[in-house]
C-alpha cells in the first residue's frame, strides 16, 4: 500500500463518517414520547441513595474492606445506569428547548432558551458523572463525590420544564 | 473526449451558479448577519470562478498566469474556510456558557493535535516525486485538508457528544466542507506524486464533482425548510401534564 492510497483509505473513510453523521441526524426520534419514557424510568432518589457518602462509610464501618469493595463496585454500575438515563434525557430537553425557541411567544423563546442551555449542562455533568463512575467501579477504594453539580442541574432543567407547564395552563386559562 | 469537456465545463460553471444562488438565499433570509465570512466565501469563489474562468476562455491559460492566479485564490479561500469554521464554532457553542469554554479548549487542543499531525505527514510521508509547482502545493493541501477535515469532525462529534442539534443550515455548511475536505485530501494525496494524464482528468472532475455536491447540500440545507423535531404546539396538553406529575414525583 503506497502513500497515496493510506490518504484515499482515510478520506474514504470520512466521507463515510460525515454521511452517516448526517443520515443519523434525519433519524432523530422526536422528543415528547422519549423524554416522558426516559424521566418515568428514573428514580432520582434511588440514584441520590446510591451516591450518598453518608450510606458509604455506614457501609465501610459494617462491612469488611473485600465486601465493601465488592457492594461499592456494584453501587457504582447501578449509579453509572442512572447517569446513563440523564444523558439520553438532555437531548429531548434540548429538542424541546429548541421546538420552544420557534414560538411566536416571547415567553416561551426566552424559556426554550434557558431550556438548551439547561440541557446541554446536564449532559456534560452527566459525562462527568460518568467518567468519575467508572472509575470509582474500576478503584472502589477511592473516595467518591457525589455528583452534586448533576442533582442540581437535573432540577434545574426539571423546574423550566414545569415553569412551561404553568405557562401553558395560564395561556389556557387565558384563551 | 468532447463527453469529458463537457463535463468538465458543467461541473467548473454550474457550482458557481448555484453559489451565487447561495449567497442570494443566505442574503434574504438575513444569515449573512449570522455567517459574515461565509457570505464572503460564497462571493469570493465566484468572483474567483469569473477571474479564472476568463482567463482560461482568453487563452492566457498555456501561461503561467492562470496558475498563480489559481495559486493566489486558493490560499485566500483555504484562509476564509479556516475562518468559516471558527464562525460556525462560535455560533454554536456562544450561548452554552461552560459548553463554550469546553469547545474551545478542545478546539485548541484539536488543532494543535491536527497541526502535528499535518507536520508528521509532511516530514515522514515522501516528499513531492515532481518538483512542478502543483505537486508542491499538493503536499501543502494535504496537510491542510487533514487539518480541516478533523475540525469539521470535531464540530459535528463534539456537538452530538453534548446533545446539542445544530440547526440545518449550520450542519449543512458544515457537511459541505466536511466532503469538500475529504475529497481534497484524497485529491491532493494523489497530486502529490506523478499522474498519468488520464488519472489527473479523473481528478478533475472528482475535485469539481465534490465542489458541486457541498454547494448542493448548502443550497438544500438553506432551502428546504429545518424538518422541526418537535413543534411545542405538538406536545398535546395530557403529554405535559403528564411530565409535571412525574417531576412533581421527583421533587417531593
Amino acid at each position: 500500500m503506497n502513500d497515496a492510497s493510506i490518504y484515499i483509505a482515510v478520506a474514504i473513510a470520512l466521507a463515510t463518517l460525515f454521511v452517516y453523521l448526517a443520515a443519523r441526524r434525519k433519524q432523530d426520534p422526536a422528543g415528547a414520547d422519549k423524554a416522558r419514557t426516559l424521566i418515568s424510568s428514573l428514580d432520582i432518589e434511588a440514584f441520590r441513595n446510591l451516591v450518598d457518602p453518608e450510606e458509604e462509610s455506614f457501609l465501610r464501618s459494617n462491612l469488611t474492606a473485600d465486601q465493601f469493595r465488592m457492594i461499592k463496585r456494584e453501587r457504582a454500575w447501578a449509579a453509572l445506569a442512572y447517569v446513563r438515563i440523564l444523558f439520553r434525557i438532555a437531548p429531548e430537553f434540548t429538542h424541546f428547548g429548541h421546538a420552544l425557541q420557534s414560538s411566536s411567544d416571547p415567553r416561551l423563546v426566552e424559556l426554550g432558551q434557558q431550556m438548551v442551555s439547561s440541557a446541554v449542562n446536564l449532559r456534560l455533568y452527566a459525562l462527568e458523572a460518568s467518567t468519575r463512575l467508572l472509575v470509582v467501579a474500576t478503584f472502589p477504594h477511592l473516595a467518591q463525590r457525589p455528583p452534586q453539580f448533576l442533582f442540581e442541574q437535573y432540577a434545574h432543567t426539571t423546574g423550566l420544564l414545569r415553569s412551561y407547564g404553568a405557562l401553558d395552563r395560564a395561556r389556557k386559562q387565558y384563551s | 473526449m468532447h463527453g469529458y469537456r463537457f463535463l468538465l465545463y458543467y461541473l467548473w460553471i454550474a457550482p458557481h451558479i448555484l453559489l451565487a444562488l447561495v449567497a442570494i438565499v443566505m442574503r434574504v433570509k438575513r444569515l449573512d448577519v449570522s455567517f459574515p465570512l461565509f457570505a464572503i466565501y460564497t462571493w469570493y469563489e465566484v468572483a474567483e470562478f469569473v477571474l479564472l474562468f476568463a482567463i482560461a476562455v482568453t487563452k492566457l491559460i498555456q501561461g503561467m498566469l492562470y496558475m498563480r492566479v489559481f495559486l493566489v485564490t486558493l490560499a485566500v479561500s483555504t484562509a476564509l474556510r479556516f475562518g468559516i469554521l471558527q464562525e460556525i464554532f462560535n455560533n454554536v457553542f456562544r450561548e452554552h456558557g461552560r459548553a463554550d469554554a469546553i469547545a474551545r479548549v478542545l478546539l485548541r487542543w484539536t488543532t494543535g493535535i491536527l497541526l502535528a499531525a499535518a507536520i508528521s505527514c509532511a516530514i515522514f510521508a515522501p516528499g513531492p516525486t515532481s518538483s512542478s509547482l502543483i505537486a508542491a502545493t499538493a503536499w501543502l493541501g494535504r496537510g491542510i485538508a487533514i487539518i480541516q477535515c478533523g475540525l469539521v469532525l470535531f464540530l459535528l462529534v463534539f456537538s452530538r457528544l453534548i446533545g446539542l442539534s445544530l440547526q440545518s443550515y449550520v450542519f449543512g455548511i458544515a457537511l459541505g466542507f466536511g466532503i469538500l475536505s475529504t475529497v481534497e485530501l484524497a485529491n491532493w494525496a494523489m497530486r502529490s506524486g506523478d499522474l498519468t494524464e488520464s488519472t489527473r482528468k479523473a481528478l478533475d472532475l472528482l475535485t469539481t464533482g465534490s465542489y458541486h455536491v457541498a454547494v448542493l447540500l448548502w443550497l438544500a440545507y438553506l432551502i428546504v425548510p429545518a424538518k422541526r423535531v418537535l413543534q411545542h404546539a405538538d406536545v398535546p396538553a395530557g403529554d405535559v401534564e403528564q411530565w409535571n406529575r412525574e417531576l412533581e414525583r421527583f421533587l417531593r
